[in-house]
């Protein structure tokens, strides 16, 4: 006879598997580290970044790696979208650690755990094996809180493209050093067709680490034209000053010259994520970048990385001399709500590692800035790298770091204003003003004040 | 009539199929609870607090929505999105009838036009941007570069303020091939005796088109009226891909600014109280139209 499952049978069967899942849900798993003592656990591991992907075995064929991981596993994910990094962390779910940008948001808001115990006892993680302003991006009102790691070094640096240059008549042995000079070079780069049609971008200042901040790499105006916009310790913004204004208005002409229409069709080559795309493509000749620009090129256009030239930040003449750098980048972080944060920490002692340095700077073009690594790194590997490594010894001005905690916002809004100035909205004095209001307002009704 | 009401379910058989009845909408019931109430009913706590995602929200009772009256940025998005609303979506069902009308007409190929024309409604909408992407971009973009080489000035159609919006409009209009179905659909369905009376009464072609067609799919107008409405209201992603609000926030609305405070700002209390702004804003539109929609809404089966 075959067995006649009826319809009730069937549904006292799924009530009774549904209430057992549930039970099976409710029992206690045990503690993340009383696990982890009984046996290996799984590190989770983010970073937002997809470049590294594109090595992910490579990188996690590492020999060395197992010395610093012992009996636990390590899960490395790039490319964490937006979204999913803030989700997991409002949700309680972060990896064990990361660097997944908001550093300072999350310290801010005490999602991430102070390391000073773990750097103390570490032999791999000194304070003196880290450039200055890069060590001191890791804290928060005191406090340290990350690891630089995976990105670092240095920001700023004027790099142009020598044939272009030169094929403008201009000499690139030369380069300019005030935004005077550089506008000479602008004009003369900067080409249209019989139509008006616009052929080729001078220099756009606002493009790539020129149009940054503020952030963890400080912010590019500011480090120019020398003005710093917050007081940590007074909390106050200082973004109404002359400086400022100075610098809408400067770097509004050369958005002029160009045209602001054609500047957003220019940008959208790198508006969807590749980063200085336009002198990439050759139509850009000069831009403000940091050291990566090298490496970067280098790896997706080589033809045009070897016409790269590299030389200092232009600033107003009234600065002339100021040989200016930026620190910060990124920092790995260990999560609060992590499961393993003990486990985790040898993942910051791995990322300094040279295996790990030597796939990321040959394969990608990116530097820590950790100075055991930098110091015997191959200087000459890219052209234009060696001024940046000279750079460092010779700046006599470095942008500050500043931690305000709503940078995003003053970051969108000096966005907005921008394009107000550069297309004759607004005069760069009433944008600075304005600007200063809105942001005391939203530093107010954010909880900051 | 008392007589009829009773307690339910009553027997032991009624409650047997009620529960049955549960057990199988459950997941729906489950759903809406979880992923909709839920979150819909903490939005509206959230929106009277002070919350940044990783801490614990802070009450400031009516705060977010009284600051959105001192907002220029409330007040610049709000505008946008109204000029977008009342612009794209009559213009979209404008389209999406017109090419219905088209469709339904004895034309060659019809079947293949058909599909080519509803096409567009079947592509994600990231594709969507980066088609429009680069077709529109002033130095790039296919159009651009055909002016260009045939030497004349190129236009920037998503790098200008004052053409920003429009171009959005076009791009809205191209992809209306749901509503278009819809329409088609209601088309095929209208009495040919009206028709035929009419042509016998001697009503030309725009006539019958004014006085029978668009009485006989009036019902469907106001359908793709209110559901462009209401995702007019919401429009994200197309902007959001393209410029990111801008040139010069010519593109931002409402939206984009909910979730500039909600994911990047960390102002998930302040977003909370425009997403609760909005679903009242559209719950009144829809409202509106409803009540208004007897004048110039034909229900054939409706009682005189």
């Amino acid at each position: 006879m075959t067995p006649k499952l009826t319809r009730r049978g069937f549904l006292n069967l799924a009530g009774a598997t549904a209430g057992l899942t549930a039970l099976a849900a409710c029992v206690p798993a045990p503690s993340g580290e009383a696990a982890a003592a009984e046996e290996g656990v799984t590190v989770q591991f983010w970073i937002f970044w997809t470049q590294p992907g594109r090595i992910h075995d490579q990188i996690m064929a590492d020999p060395s790696l197992p010395d610093f991981m012992g009996d636990n596993t390590l899960e490395f994910r790039t490319g964490v979208a937006n979204e999913a990094r803030l989700a997991a962390v409002a949700g309680g779910t972060p990896p064990d650690i990361g660097a997944l940008g908001y550093y300072l948001d999350f310290m801010a808001r005490d999602v991430v755990v102070e390391v000073t115990d773990y750097v103390a006892a570490s032999s791999v993680i000194n304070e003196e094996d880290f450039l200055e302003i890069n060590w001191g991006q890791t804290h928060y009102q005191g406090v340290q809180k990350g690891v630089p790691a995976i990105e670092g070094f240095v920001r700023r640096g004027f790099f142009y493209n020598a044939r272009m240059v030169a094929d403008a008549g201009l000499d690139p042995d030369v380069p300019p050093v005030t935004w005077d000079e550089a506008w000479i070079w602008h004009e003369a780069l900067t080409q249209f067709d019989e139509n008006n049609n616009l052929l080729q971008i001078g220099l756009d200042p606002y493009d790539a680490e020129g149009g940054v901040g503020p952030g963890n790499d400080g912010w590019g105006m500011a480090d120019s034209f020398g003005f710093h916009y917050f007081d940590e310790d007074t909390k106050e913004f200082n973004l109404d000053n002359e400086e400022f204004a100075e610098g809408l208005e400067v770097w509004g002409d050369y958005i002029r010259l160009i045209g602001p229409d054609n500047l957003v069709g220019m940008r959208a080559v790198e508006g969807q994520g590749t980063w200085g795309g336009s002198f990439n493509a050759e139509v850009q000749a000069c831009i403000i970048e940091g050291y990566w620009h090298c490496g970067e090129t280098f790896n997706e256009v080589p033809e045009v990385a070897e016409q790269i030239r590299a030389s200092w930040t232009p600033v107003p003449e009234r600065r002339r001399g100021t040989k200016l750098q930026q620190g910060g980048g990124h920092m790995v972080q260990l999560f609060k709500d992590g499961n393993y944060k003990d486990e985790a920490w040898p993942v910051a002692e791995w990322l300094q590692g040279s295996y790990f340095c030597d796939q990321i700077f040959h394969n990608i073009g990116w530097l820590p800035s950790y100075k055991p690594y930098y110091d015997v790194a191959d200087q000459n590997l890219f052209p234009g790298l060696a001024f940046v490594f000279q750079s460092v010894q010779e700046a006599n001005y470095w942008g500050p770091q500043i931690n305000c905690e709503i940078e995003d916002f003053v970051r969108v809004k000096y966005g907005e204003f921008r394009e107000k100035v550069y297309r004759d909205e607004i005069s760069g004095a009433d944008a600075v003003a304005q600007m200063q209001d809105l942001c005391t307002k939203e530093y107010k009704a954010a909880g900051f004040a | 009539m008392i007589a009829l009401r009773r307690s339910f379910p009553a027997t032991s058989r009624e409650w047997r199929n009620f529960l049955l009845g549960v057990a199988f909408a459950s997941p729906w019931i489950i759903g809406f609870l979880g992923f909709t109430l839920y979150p819909v009913g903490s939005a509206l706590y959230y929106s009277f607090t002070r919350y940044d995602l990783v801490r614990d929200p802070v009450w400031i009772g009516v705060q977010n929505y009284v600051a959105f009256a001192d907002d220029p940025d409330f007040k610049l998005v709000a505008g946008n999105t109204l000029w977008w609303v009342l612009i794209s979506s009559p213009l979209g069902v404008l389209s999406a009838f017109l090419m219905a009308l088209l469709l339904n007409s004895r034309i060659i190929l019809r079947s293949f036009f058909r599909s080519i024309f509803f096409f567009p409604a079947i592509v994600p909408v990231v594709v969507t941007a980066f088609v429009w992407i680069f077709l529109l971009n002033i130095q790039y973009g296919a159009i651009n570069s055909t002016l260009q080489s045939m030497g004349f000035k190129t236009i920037p159609f998503i790098s200008s303020p004052d053409l920003m919006k429009w171009s959005l409009v076009v791009i809205h209009m191209w992809s209306q091939g749901a509503a278009m179905v819809i329409f088609l659909a209601t088309l095929q369905d209208v009495p040919k005796s009206l028709y035929e009376a009419a042509t016998v009464d001697g009503a030309n072609a725009l006539r019958r088109m004014w006085n029978i067609t668009v009485p006989m799919v009036s019902p469907i107008i106001l359908f793709n009226l209110v559901i462009s409405f209401i995702s007019g209201f919401q429009y994200f992603t197309l902007p959001w891909i393209m410029t990111q609000g801008g040139p010069s926030r010519s593109a931002e609305f409402y939206a984009i600014y909910l979730y500039r405070n909600a994911f990047q700002w960390f102002r998930m209390g302040k977003a909370s109280a425009l997403a609760w702004v909005l679903f009242v804003l559209i719950l009144l539109f829809t409202y509106l139209i409803f009540r208004t929609s007897g004048r110039f809404v034909y229900y054939a089966g409706a009682a005189r």
